[in-house]
């Protein structure tokens, strides 16, 4: 169903040069250059040689075609049934966009044929009509590139205000909630979207600085006894960084995984999760936050 | 003579390459010995060629071992999403798909297919040194296969029949909507494929905590949710880790579960052979085939609904009389001043089960659960301060108890006192 040359690389390719061709003279080098931006990287050779060797009979080797409408394909059913199914999406809210035509569409799939069994309860509520509102108006910022004024309130529950350029939204399906990203203001570069009580622009009076949010990334090294099918598990947990693995010997691995800094708590849990089939190695203060949790364990005296 | 394309006949093969890549990635070439070393180069230079930015190479005593590495922290769409954009097909396919589009360039415009094919010989191939010969059977199968697609439709006026583009549906606005969605909805690769077609803008979206190796299972999943909408039973080839070929399974699928914390998906299905309701993990399956219609398929959902109350991840235990089986799971954890955070943790975290509050500073949570080893990973998150547990699956309490210590060992904890 999904896996269709409709939605290839190639055919989205060739659809580029001849609506180039039907605008105006295209010739081999402007060809290519459409094929390195838009191909796979050894797609040069094939398609080139496709056209050169007239194989697609859709352009002649002197880049002549009898195509006279730039290419376009209507959407196909399982696009139209997808776009059904995010149009009944609680979250579609937020985007405040009209889906029209679909009427008579079925749905791919419904929040009845799929559930996600360990997502956090507290999530962002999408129903709330003033989170929307900052939603949609911080979309539209971050498109803009307009700088704005936020009001919020901190963890001790008082108002704080911050002049900042908007930058990203960032969704953790985990949390399920959105955090806004920001440059231009040191003390606030992530702010939960949930926390802010309102945003406004900002009129002229701030020039943001090239600040922008980079967090300090660290690397712990674990070693994994693959018992239990601990070594895919933790693969597949951790599968969402940047890392490397090696194999010591039959039974043992090692992986070093990057993650940001202010992340290292929650770090600490997930590996605490897999019991003794994982083992920080170092760096060593890593290794003293795992001890620490565990001499507390120790020192509860389990009943 | 070596006949690599990187275009993609099967994506099964690449489908397990990839996660191998990616999931693993300390295996060298001598590691993949169910394979031919023709089919490990092939798959290896393809990867590369896709993903090319993000394959990484070590080398190692046993060979180069290569792998992909992304933080998905900082891609904003999935790279996985390329490997479905590279099927292969035939040069025929390309030229028709072209060709028909500008033929019938606008929903006004319909032919039948004895004027399409005139039209196809007149003015597409007459300029071409060797012009490509289409019969009458191959147009009509390739018209057969766009209106299947939704593309193109027909139309009947008495015995003729025209056919003519579907209209155009305008996604433009949503733009924003399809970043999104795209990364986080099932089958997100279809709306990467609708973004395709739109002029290419950053995102305004990045995300955190996000798996993407579901976008390899992307085919199979459109075709179980395909027959859930049809609540239609199905085959499907089902690799177990048991054993080394995978079987075929005969079931009706009832829901997808997907995890956001392992970014594992699973389907639950109810088995016919054995009257009961099992879990299937999704990148196990392949080649699903729909069968007929299920008439009891709202009573199975009904009955999973109900078994869902009692499920912490997705295992359903039942005894041999099929008849269900709970255990009871209580654990007791101890929490200071300032420590609100962790009470919260409790209630957000849980997804079955009761907290109670004891007192000022301990806290309860229980739960009857078809299976208490789903719950242990959880538990063990809040190491450092459980006071006292209680499960009515001893074997399960004793291997968490055996486990910490284990733990207490690896780490040097309460050596001191033992000495």
């Amino acid at each position: 169903m999904i896996f269709s040359e409709l939605y290839s690389v190639y055919y989205n390719t060739v659809a580029k040069i001849l609506s180039a061709m039907v605008e105006s003279n295209v010739d081999s080098k402007t060809a290519q250059k459409i094929v390195e931006e838009n191909a796979f990287g050894d797609s040069a050779f094939t398609i080139m040689n496709a056209i050169k060797s007239e194989k697609w009979q859709v352009m002649t080797r002197d880049f002549t075609t009898a195509i006279e409408h730039k290419p376009t394909m209507p959407l196909t059913t399982l696009q139209k049934r997808w776009l059904k199914s995010i149009s009944l999406d609680p979250r579609i809210k937020l985007f405040g966009v009209k889906f029209e035509g679909f009427d008579d569409v079925e749905p791919l799939f419904t929040q009845e044929d799929y559930y996600v069994f360990d997502r956090y309860n507290d999530g962002d509520n999408y129903e709330d009509r003033t989170y929307v509102g900052r939603f949609r108006y911080l979309l539209n910022a971050i498109r803009n590139k307009t700088p704005v004024k936020i009001n919020m309130k901190n963890v001790r529950g008082q108002n704080i205000y911050a002049k900042c350029l908007p930058v990203r939204l960032e969704y953790s399906e985990k949390d399920d909630k959105f955090r806004l990203i920001t440059s231009g203001c040191r003390f606030l570069t992530v702010i939960n979207l949930s926390k802010i009580v309102s945003v406004a622009r900002c009129n002229g009076e701030f020039t943001p600085k090239e600040h922008r949010h980079q967090g300090r990334m660290d690397t712990v090294t674990l070693k994994i006894t693959d018992d239990r099918n601990a070594l895919e598990r933790v693969m597949l947990h951790f599968a969402h960084f940047e890392k490397q693995a090696e194999k010591l010997d039959r039974k043992h691995y090692l992986v070093h995984i990057k993650y940001d800094h202010a992340d290292e708590m929650e770090m600490v849990i997930r590996i605490l999760s897999f019991g003794p089939l994982v083992e920080v190695i170092e760096p060593e203060p890593f290794v003293e936050l795992m001890k620490n949790k565990l001499q507390k364990q120790f020192d509860c005296k389990i009943k | 003579m070596s006949s690599y394309n990187e275009l993609i006949k099967n994506f099964e093969r690449v489908r397990s390459y990839m996660r191998e890549f990616y999931v693993y990635g300390f295996k060298s070439r001598a590691d993949y010995d169910k394979k031919s070393a023709r089919s490990y180069d092939d798959e290896k230079r393809r990867m590369e060629s896709i993903l090319g930015d993000y394959m990484s190479f070590v080398r190692t005593p046993e060979g180069k071992n290569v792998f992909l590495s992304i933080d998905s922290r900082t891609s904003v769409h999935n790279p996985f999403y390329k490997a479905l954009k590279a099927k292969s097909f035939t040069d025929g396919d390309i030229t028709l798909h072209f060709i028909i589009f500008d033929i019938l360039h606008s929903p006004d415009v319909e032919f039948t297919l004895a004027e399409i094919m005139e039209i196809i010989d007149e003015k597409y191939l007459s300029g071409f040194e060797a012009p490509m010969m289409f019969d009458e059977s191959t147009i009509r199968k390739k018209l057969k296969e766009y209106c299947s697609e939704g593309l193109i439709i027909t139309s009947k006026q008495g015995r003729k029949v025209t056919y003519s583009r579907s209209e155009h549906i305008d996604t433009v606005d949503i733009k924003d909507a399809l970043d999104y969605f795209s990364e986080i909805a099932p089958c997100g690769a279809v709306g990467s494929f609708l973004l395709d077609k739109e002029e290419k803008t950053d995102s305004s979206f990045t995300f955190k905590h996000h798996y993407i190796t579901s976008a390899m299972d992307s085919d199979v999943l459109a075709c179980l949710f395909d027959a859930m909408r049809q609540k239609r039973a199905i085959t499907a080839n089902n690799l177990n880790r048991k054993h080394d070929e995978p079987r075929l399974a005969e079931i009706v699928p009832l829901r997808i579960f997907i995890s956001v914390q392992n970014g594992r998906q699973y389907l639950l299905a109810y088995q016919t052979q054995f009257s009961c309701i099992t879990s299937y993990r999704v990148d196990y399956l392949s080649n699903v085939k729909p069968l007929d219609v299920c008439d009891n398929f709202d009573d199975l959902r009904a009955r999973l609904d109900d078994m869902q109350t009692k499920m912490w991840g997705v295992n359903t235990r039942q005894n041999a009389y099929k008849q269900e089986h709970l255990e009871h799971v209580e654990f007791i954890i101890n929490v200071a001043d300032n420590e609100e955070y962790i009470v919260r943790r409790l209630y957000r975290e849980k997804r079955i089960g009761n907290v109670e509050k004891l007192d000022d500073h301990t806290y309860r949570f229980s739960a009857d659960v078809y299976d208490t080893t789903e719950l242990v990973p959880w538990i063990r998150t809040f190491i450092c301060r459980i006071t006292q547990m209680d499960f009515s699956n001893r074997t399960a309490e004793n291997r968490f108890k055996g486990d910490l210590k284990r733990m207490y060992e690896i780490y040097g904890i309460g050596k001191e006192v033992s000495e």
